[in-house]
This record gives structure tokens, sequence and C-alpha cells, in this order.
């Protein structure tokens, strides 16, 4: 079986955490990405050869990926390859979605000579093992399968959901509905038989599920569902992407990393133990290697490097690799992207949570961009964005809940 | 120019006790993640050199597998790389282990026949220190020295435990003496030398048959060249540099790292300390935990207290534990409402609930080893599992591998259980 993991999502809906990374590279869970959590799954499965299809952003997930060392992709034949869209004499084509960028790869799939392909999409936090999944196509003789997972009916309208028959036979799938009588939602994993698939990527389709999968369906072809029960979360938004994080900190999570039998595994930095100083106050925490906290810290997760000083406080917060947090500043209810510093007193996170139709995208969250600076005393809002190394020359020390600061190139006062 | 080194790591480390029982000295845990030898191997890479063989000898089992193929250290190449040169039959006439450290270089000759180096570099994997090797080779060239020794100042009081030099105002070494009792020198060799290819294999070939020699470079091979007038030099090196030779000075010189300004910047991105770590996820700090002024690896969870300590990865602190002044190794469990107060605890151990570990005074030095333990601090052996309730003095040291049956209640101060022996 062949791996091909949907990857080239530029994710809307997670602003400023995306602007410069594929949702696949966004960091998860102290020292993680996203996308480590499906490359183990392919590495403890024993699923070896793997396409990884990019197209949004794909440098972070480039250097992330390289050769595939810490999943053991880094063998003699096969390990990981890097699909990235590429222009021919004849066209010079996007990804128009994802069937259409299997498509676009399908000469070089093919070759491989796998009888099925396995497509998952790299966006979702989950420990599965697909050679279940691989025995429950293969006894039913399917010709794809999809897993599936029971989510509330609330939850209905994020979802592509599938309704089935008592020998897990696919009846009827449905995107997206606001109302359904579903109850499992497809967790975007698909076991496909290479033969059946080649066939109808001729047709140029554009999306798996619409171009592919529903016509299977409506000409009668054996669909069915591998039923999943463990953990599954699609990071896409900001509210399930916070929530996935933060489920890492609750007293009996249900996403545990400690599990020395299914090791979620990554591209590690080389960085010393964590170093707690004379007043630090950690509890309900994730803190990774190479942090160093002095102040008080609280249901959050920090990545590598992250710095807490003296007197400072971050509540229920999400801090990415080497961001700075000063004496005595507050971070609250915040994601803080890498080398993002909140100088002394400063506050992020101040106030109410905005309570606007057209900021509940953010769940009362304030997002800083990689780069930015809170500068000194600075109080910035809830559900407030503040955008890539964003300047705060010439506005209020104060950011109101629910504005945005636009965000500026690296080099930008260089040239 | 590509350059070669050797790193002895085959010494018995007799003086840090349980620790080095049942591994060599370089590959003791050290700094809460890494092994001592990850020093020197990273001195190496990050000072260019990429082509080395480490000389092993005394239990190199755990050596191995933390070197491995050399992945962390990018040692995994197709030409050079890093090599494990455990002692062979055949390599020179006789069969002999190494009897000392010009003799293992001696024996291991045969990998500099094809290497064109002008230069090599003999290094010791025990000390922890961030060095530029660089600065030694260009030091060499432009002294035009045979032979070029790392030297360090000392303390007046521990000049016996190091090899003394005096040297001119050019770096010249004029007198070497071993361990001396009293010297006007307080230079002391770090255990760095860096040859000229062609003069060492002269000299190793003459000090294998020089009788009573026991083929040692500082015991014989260096004071017999200073003494005939060969072109040997000092260089000075003025940073942070520790031999951790002992249980007292290997302890001190782990919690020093816990300072606000410790004496070396592991987190320095520019002279990274490389080490083999497994996948372990971010520390787990629990509700209830408080810890402060400590090291703490991934992989560890907290759920008690941890007050001035070094946890290593995959240390668990249950509920209402405390650990404190303490060094804790991997995957170490202490359970619920214990206390670790002043110890050193190796790998895998497991701390019964409510047991006491540094109980009492510290008056009285162990009974098996009083001049390894006798300032309070107390040793558990690797993979001891130490059952519930009980209370152990301080200085006491309990074997690896004890168990259950081995305990015979409470651990008086300066104790010993010992467990299971070894199959060898």
């Amino acid at each position: 079986m062949v791996g091909l993991v949907l990857a080239g999502g530029g994710g809307e809906a997670l602003s400023v955490l995306t602007a410069e990374r594929a949702v696949s590279a966004v960091p998860f869970g102290g020292k993680y990405r996203v996308i480590d959590f499906v490359l183990s799954n392919c590495c403890h499965s024993e699923v070896t050869e793997i396409g990884v299809l990019t197209q949004h952003a794909p440098a972070s997930l480039h250097d992330h990926i390289g050769a595939g060392r810490p999943w053991g992709f880094d063998h003699r034949s096969g390990g990981v390859e890097m699909l990235q869209p590429y222009v021919t004499r004849s066209d010079a084509e996007w990804y128009q979605g994802t069937a259409h960028a299997i498509a676009r790869n399908w000469d070089r799939i093919e070759a491989l000579g796998a009888a099925r392909v396995l497509v998952v999409s790299g966006d979702q936090v989950y420990r599965m093992d697909y050679r279940r999944m691989l025995m429950v196509h293969e006894r039913r003789g399917a010709t794809v399968t999809l897993a599936v997972t029971r989510v509330l009916p609330q939850e209905s309208r994020r979802f592509g959901m599938v309704q089935f028959d008592r020998d897990g036979r696919v009846t009827k799938l449905e995107e997206k509905p606001r109302r359904t009588e579903a109850t499992h939602a497809s967790m975007g994993v698909y076991v496909f038989e290479t033969a059946a698939l080649g066939e109808l990527l001729r047709d140029r389709p554009a999306d798996l599920v619409v171009d592919v999968i529903e016509p299977l369906l409506e000409a009668g072809e054996p669909v069915h569902v591998h039923e999943f029960t463990g953990y599954w979360e699609d990071v896409g938004t900001v509210a399930s992407y916070y929530r996935a994080n933060l489920e890492l900190v609750a007293p009996a999570p249900r996403l545990e990393l400690l599990n020395p039998r299914w090791p979620v595994l990554t591209r590690d930095e080389e960085r010393p133990p964590v170093h707690v100083g004379e007043d630090a106050d950690v509890e309900e925490s994730v803190v990774a290697n190479g942090c160093r906290v002095c102040g008080q810290v609280r249901r959050s997760v920090l990545f590598p490097g992250a710095v807490v000083e003296r007197g400072a406080v971050v509540t229920d917060s999400i801090l990415y690799p080497d961001t700075h947090i000063h004496a005595g500043a507050r971070v609250d209810h915040a994601i803080l992207d890498k080398h993002a510093r909140v100088c002394a007193g400063a506050v992020v996170g101040w106030g109410e949570p905005p309570r606007e139709p057209a900021h509940a995208w953010l769940d009362g969250l304030t997002l800083i961009g990689k780069d930015a600076e809170i500068p000194e005393g600075a109080r910035v809002g809830r559900g407030v964005v503040v955008g890539i190394h964003a300047s705060f020359a010439g506005l209020p020390r104060e950011i109101a809940a629910g504005s945005s600061l636009p965000s500026r190139v690296w080099y930008e006062g260089m040239v | 120019m590509s350059r070669y080194a050797f790193i002895l790591a085959g010494g018995l480390g007799s003086r840090l006790c349980l620790l080095s029982e049942r591994r060599a000295k370089p590959a003791v845990p050290f700094g809460g993640k890494y092994r001592i030898i990850d020093f020197t191997l990273s001195n190496c890479v990050n000072s260019g050199i990429y082509d080395v063989g480490v000389l092993t000898q005394y239990r190199p089992t755990s050596l191995n597998q933390h070197i491995g193929t050399g992945r962390p250290w990018d040692l995994d190449r197709t030409r050079g790389g890093v090599h494990l040169l455990q002692p062979s039959l055949g390599t020179v006439q006789r069969d002999y282990w190494y009897q000392g450290t010009a003799d293992a270089i001696y024996q291991n000759l045969i990998h500099l026949r094809r290497r064109r180096n002008d230069q090599v570099l003999v290094l010791s994997g025990d000390h922890v220190y961030k060095m530029d090797y660089n600065v030694l080779f260009a030091f060499h060239k432009a002294s035009g020295a045979a032979v070029t020794v790392a030297v360090t100042e000392v303390p007046a009081e521990s000049i016996s435990s190091f090899g003394i030099l005096e040297t001119d105002r050019t770096g010249r070494v004029t007198g070497f003496q071993e361990k001396p009792k009293r010297s006007d020198s307080r230079l002391a060799s770090m255990g760095i030398y860096l040859f000229d290819r062609d003069a060492l294999v002269r000299w190793l070939a003459e000090d294998a048959v020089t009788p009573g020699s026991e083929h040692d470079f500082g015991k014989d091979l260096l004071p017999r060249l200073v003494a005939r007038g060969e072109h040997v030099y000092a260089h000075r090196f003025g940073d942070y540099w520790q031999d951790v030779g002992t249980l007292d000075s290997y302890y001190q010189t782990n919690l020093d790292f816990l300072a606000p300004r410790p004496p070396l910047d592991l987190a320095d991105p520019d002279w990274v300390i490389h080490t083999q770590s497994a996948d372990r996820p971010p520390v787990r700090f629990e509700r209830g935990s408080r810890a402060a002024r400590s090291f703490l690896a991934n992989g560890c969870r907290i759920a008690g207290t941890v007050e001035h300590s070094m946890l290593f990865p995959g240390v668990t602190v249950e509920p209402g534990a405390v650990v404190r002044d303490s060094i804790v190794m991997h995957d170490t469990v202490i359970g619920r409402g214990a206390v670790v107060d002043h110890a050193i605890v190796d790998k895998e151990v497991r701390v019964g609930d409510g047991v006491v570990l540094g109980h009492g005074d510290a008056g009285t030095p162990n009974r098996a080893c009083p001049e390894h333990l006798s300032s309070g601090l107390l040793v558990v052996g690797k993979g001891a599992r130490l059952p519930k309730d009980i209370r152990v003095g301080r200085n006491a040291r309990i074997g690896a591998f004890t168990s259950e049956p081995d305990f015979a209640g409470d651990v008086p101060a300066g104790g010993v259980v010992d467990g299971p022996q070894s199959m060898h």
C-alpha cells in the first residue's frame, strides 16, 4: 500500500498562523507539527512509501520532512517524496482540488505498483493503525473504504457526513449538511483500489469526494466504512486547533502523547532540558525542552525555547518556539507564533472577548504573528489578530478587542 | 583539510562508584539529558572534525548504544564518521588489552596508515567543556610544536590530581610531572594532545619497547619528551572545563547548571551539544505540581514537588512526592508521598510509595566505600526497586537491580544493600 498525504491546504481559517505555512505544518502539542500524526501513523502501520502533496507555502513542510528520517522513510528504495505542482510543455496548473492533485501525479504513483492507495489528510490529529483499515477493505472486497468517526450533531456542518448500513456499506454522502440523520463524519482517510482510482482520475476530477467517491457510489460500486473510535480532531479552525492542544493539559487527556508503543515522531531539535527558575510556578501545562520558565504558567502549551520571565503570567495559551514573555507581562487565551515577544508589563488577551458574530471564528482568542513585538506596557485585547512582524508605531497603547494589525515583510525597513 | 581525532573512552571511572559500575565513564548521564562524551563529540563536529575513532575497553555496551552510527552528531558518513575501536587480537604482536592511553593509540595506529592528516588529535571522553579545536590547531602550527598539550589553570590544592606542566614565556613546556605533591605551576594537562602524525607514530613505537613504561601519555610519554627537549608546547584554555572524577564533583558539577548563570550555555545555537534523544513528548506538569530551580527533560511527568534537582528524560514524580537537591536519571518513578533528598538515583529505578531517601544525619560514611560516599550523598543503582515506606539513611549505597527481598527494612546511614551479581 502506498500512502498519499494531502498537505496542500492553505487553511484560511487559521489566519496568521498559516500565512507562511501549510495547515499540516502548524506546530502542535509542544514539539510537533500537525502532519507528524499521520506520518507517524504511516510509519507504525508499515506504510513506508509516501507522497506528500503540497501547494500552499510548502517551505516549512519541506524543511520539516526532509528525507523523512524521523519516520524511518529515508530507506534505499521508496521513502517520502514531496509532490509540488509543476509545469509541463502543454500546461501549467495549480492543484484544483484533492483529486486533481492526485491525478497530476498519477504516473508516479502508479509506477510504484501498489495494489492499493491510502489517501489521508495531513491536517488531523489522531492515532490509527491503517493496517486494520486495509484488512476491513480487503475482507469486504471494497473499491474504496472511508474511515468514519462519530461526531456531535451540531458539528455536522463542518464535515462530510456518511450514512451506512449494518454491513458497513455506504448508502449516502452529504457534504457539510446543516441537519442530517447521519451520525458519522468522514475522517478524510481513504483506501482505494489503485486500478479503480486510476480509471476515475482520467476524467479530470477536482474533488475526491464529489468527483470520485460519489460517482462510485451512484454506480453501485462497493463503498465501505471503517469505523474509528479513538481520539480524532480536524484542526482546520482556530477553535478546534486550540481545543486539541488544550486537550493535552486536561486532567485526564483523551489524547496522550506519552505512548511508547505508538510514539508521535518528529524532527527534534537538540535543546537542553526545561529550566525552571527560582520563582517558577507551573501547573497543568506541557513544556518542551529548551524552555526557560521563571514566571507562572497555567493550562498552557510551551514549545522549545519559549521563555517566561520572572513575574510574567501565562494562562490558557500556546507559545510557539522561541517566544519570549518578558518580566511582568501577561498572556491569556492567546496563540503566539515563533519569535513573538511580549515586552515587560505588556498584556496580551486583555479585557472581554468581542461578542460580534464577525469575530466568532477566533473563539475569543488573540493571535500574534511571527516576529511580532508587543511593546512595553501595551495592552492587546481579546480577539485581536496581530500580523507577522506587525508594527505598533503610531498606535494607541490599547489595541481594542476584535481589531487587527497587518503583517509586514521581514525585510521592511531594510530596503 | 580533513582532520582526525581519537577519543579515549575506555577508563574505569572507579571513583564514580555505582554510576560507572556497569557503564564506561564517558557514558555516564550528565546535565539532564546528555552523556559525558557528548561534550567531546560535539566539540569535534562543531570544530569541523568529522572523522573520529572512539577507543573503548571498559564495559562499552552503553557507549556503543549511545553513539550507534553517530547520527546525532552527523557522524554517520560515507567517508570518515565515527568508529568504535575496541581492543582486538592480532593488531600487534601480542594480545594485550590497552595498557595505558599511549598503548591504546599505539594499538590503533593502523587507522592512521591511509589517512593523510599531518596532525592527529587525541582527546578524552571524560570531560565537560566547550572548545573550538581549530584554535589548538592554529597555535600548534604557529608555535612549531611537535605536540601541543591543552592546559587549564587549577587551584593549588588540586594539583596532585593532574599532570602539571611548567612552561616558558613562549608556551614551550619545560617540565611535566604527573600528579605531583607540590609544584609552582598550576597549569594542568586537560588530556587533550595535538600531535604531528609522524612524531606520534615514532614516539609510540619507541614507547612500546621502552622497558618499565606503563604506556601512558601523562605518566611516561610526555615527561620523557619534555625531558629530552622535544618541541612540546602548552596551549592555555581559559574557559570552563571540568573533569567529573568523583561522585561529589559529579553531583556538584551537575547542580552548577541549575544556577541562573550556568557554567556552560547549553542552549547556544552556535555550539549545540548533540546527543542521542529518544522521541519523548514535552514535560507534563499536572495539577498541584511544584518545580523550581531545576532541569526537567522531555518525557518527565511531574505531579509532586521538584526543588533544585536535575531530572533526566521520562522521570515520573507522583502526587505528594518531593525531590530535593537530587539527580534522577531516565525513566525512574518516584512513588506517591516519597521523599528523595540529596541523592543520585540511576535509571529505571522504582522508588516505592512513602519511601524516604536521605534520612537522618550525614556523619556516618559508607560502610563499603567510605572514600567515595561520606558527604551525605546517597546513591541508588540502576533498576533498583525500593519497597514502599522504607527509610534510607545518608551516605547509603543501594546496588543496581536490588529488589524487595534484598531489603530488611530501613537502611541505616552509610548502609549498603547489594543486589544480584551481574552475569559478567
